[in-house]
């Protein structure tokens, strides 16, 4: 029952300094056990970083961060829990797929070799190939087969399908949705593109401009973000404004709903989880891209 | 962790059991048949008092053969190039540690078995290797002329040293890997500073290991066709130099100016007794052979203590660093 109730990620504050540069800024997520989170945020966002921390491969400058209930670090206890895939997806490219398979059976003491290789062979991938000749997608695959053999509670996957082409990564997905029903484990995966991720993820972590602007169910962010269309004055009380495109006459405000909108000049309408995380992501990522599109306005 | 570390370096580990078995035929051979000389040898020079011609008389290896023999210093400078510097550095440079660090093994571990392997193979390796070099200089050893093994060269290719050699090379190449991450300047980093070091240390501080022996010898010593007349095996560490009346060394030659006015004037035939009748004299500085063993364990523990500073800052630079 305890692994029910010890979130997945937990972090206070977390932050990450390169010399005079912070890579990440203030962030503090919460991150239920179960659930299939995409962290989404432009190149440079923090992503990369955030995800490291998590792993225990780089140590936050500031913050609290716990991992299915325990601090990442050099732990063996920690790094059976958790399972990584590196950006690029780094793999050995001189051994074989099944070399990879056999020698990490003795690194790891809960290895389910035997899922991997037959999750591999579904997939026509055989084990006698050397790693370094095999398509982006095949890498994708083995890499996560790797991942998914230590059987860990928590798998971080950074950018795995930045580099593969659509077919690939609709394939590389479905793994993935796969792997992580019922009793699987609970899964980050990071992009800069939410549109990947929508159909396997139920959790959305947003960074932007190394912070945190979004941690929530992808359910809680849709019911709680409205585009109010109005007049162009004050926005009105209760919401909490995303983001402003005013036009002479009206406003059309991309707005997180903190409490019910009263005022009755405004209309509410419902916008996509695409719309809300562009308008997240701040002028850079929409100026120029003109008004956002509202479901449901006929116009 | 050593199925891992030991599939990865597969193909250097199978490169260089081909050159050391190589080796290991070529010395053995040749070896065998000098010992075979030596000894018949010196089973017949006792009664006809020749043994201390033996140098002159005896196979001691052809040209190229003592060049390959010779050439065994380089390989300590091999093993840190190919062995120790790719170790880490092309973990990095493959990202392959991020994988490697998020198995169930900590980091600590993994460094251990990655680091212990090589150090390990460098020990075994510089052992065999320089067993091998040892026993197939022994009758030349013996005979100790021209080339002493206390020699420089000669001193560095037998012995403890070469052992002590391989594994400051690879701890060497293992600490650049994990100082700058990348496998070029690794190895460039690791061939500079183990040629600076070994060359400064066997030129310049090797010899004052332990004060060297003097021999003052008369002036007429330094005359063309006069013996030097250090043991037999004995390392010159200051050649036969011309010394004043007042202990001033003037190296090989007098120069014609310093000389007193008086030898000035006479003819060069007479320069030496004028100038020995003044109170010239020579003098030869060297370390006698039964110090090898004593320098032996010197360098090999100045090299053995550098290594295991480098592989402290390893430990550092990897436990600390972010991946």
């Amino acid at each position: 029952m305890r692994t029910q109730e010890t979130p997945a990620v937990d972090t206070a504050g977390l932050g990450k300094r390169y010399g005079s540069l912070w890579a990440l800024e203030d962030c503090s997520v919460t991150v239920p056990a179960g659930r299939v989170t995409a962290l989404i945020g432009p190149n440079g966002a923090g992503k990369t970083t955030l995800l490291k921390m998590l792993a225990g491969l780089s140590r936050p400058s500031v913050g609290e961060v716990t991992v299915l209930g325990r601090r990442p670090g050099q732990d063996a206890g920690f790094l059976d829990s958790i399972g990584y895939l590196a950006q690029d997806i780094p793999l050995y490219r001189r051994l074989t797929v099944g070399d990879h398979i056999r020698i990490f059976a003795r690194l790891n003491r809960h290895w389910d070799g035997a899922a991997a290789e037959d999750r591999l062979a579904a997939l026509k991938i055989p084990a006698s190939r050397l790693v370094g000749s095999l398509s982006g997608g095949q890498r994708a695959q083995v890499g996560l087969s790797l991942a998914l053999a230590k059987q860990p509670r928590l798998l971080l996957l950074d950018e795995p399908v930045a580099a593969l082409d659509p077919l690939a990564r609709r394939e590389f997905l479905a793994s993935l949705a796969g792997a992580a029903a019922e009793g699987g484990p609970a899964v980050i995966l990071s992009s800069h593109l939410l549109h990947d991720l929508e159909r396997v993820c139920d959790y959305l972590i947003l960074l932007s401009a190394s912070r945190t602007q979004l941690c929530d169910s992808i359910d809680n962010v849709l019911a709680t973000h409205r585009v109010l269309t109005g007049p162009r004055q004050k926005p009105p009380a209760g919401v909490t404004v995303v983001k402003a495109t005013n036009a002479a006459q009206q406003s059309q405000l991309l707005c997180r709903l903190d409490g019910p909108v009263l005022d009755p000049s405004w209309d509410l309408h419902e916008v996509s989880l695409e719309d809300i995380v562009l308008g997240y992501m701040g002028e850079a990522a929409s100026a120029g891209n003109g008004r956002l599109t509202v479901i449901g306005d006929a116009s | 962790m050593n199925t891992l570390v030991s599939r990865l370096n597969r193909s250097q580990v199978r490169i260089s059991a081909a050159a050391l078995a190589g080796l290991a035929v070529l010395l053995l051979i040749t070896g065998i048949a000098m010992a075979g000389t030596y000894h018949g040898f010196l089973g017949t020079c006792a009664s006809a008092h020749t043994c201390a011609d033996g140098h002159s008389l005896l196979f001691r290896g052809d040209g190229v053969l003592n060049a390959v023999v010779y050439a065994t210093m380089a390989v300590p400078l091999l093993f840190g190039l190919f062995w120790g510097a790719p170790l880490l550095a092309r973990e990095f440079e493959a990202g392959t540690h991020s994988l490697a660090w998020t198995q169930g093994v900590t980091r600590r571990r993994w460094l251990a078995g990655t680091a212990g392997w090589a150090l390990t193979a460098a020990v075994l390796w510089g052992a065999v290797m320089s067993a091998l070099v040892s026993w197939w200089r022994l009758p030349e050893n013996a005979v100790g002329i021209p080339y002493p093994r206390f020699d420089t060269g000669t001193f560095d290719i037998q012995g403890l040293v070469p052992v002590a050699y391989s594994v400051f090379a690879v701890a060497l190449g293992i600490a650049a890997g994990a100082l700058f991450r990348r496998l070029l300047p690794a190895m460039a980093t690791t061939f500079a500073v183990f040629v600076g070091l070994r060359f400064g240390i066997a030129e310049y501080i090797r010899p004052h290991y332990m004060t060297p022996f003097t021999k003052v010898l008369p002036l007429a010593a330094m005359t063309p066709g006069a013996t030097s007349a250090v043991p037999v095996g004995s390392w010159v560490v200051g050649a036969l130099s011309a010394i004043g009346p007042n202990g001033h060394n003037y190296g090989d030659a007098i120069q014609f100016s310093f000389m007193p006015a008086a030898c000035r004037s006479l003819g060069p035939g007479n320069w030496v007794p004028c100038l020995a009748a003044r109170g010239f004299h020579s003098q030869v500085t060297y370390q006698p052979a039964t110090r090898f063993w004593a320098f032996q364990g010197i360098e090999a523990g100045i090299f053995v203590v550098l290594a295991a500073a480098l592989i402290t800052l390893t430990w550092r630079l990897v436990l600390t660093r972010d991946a």
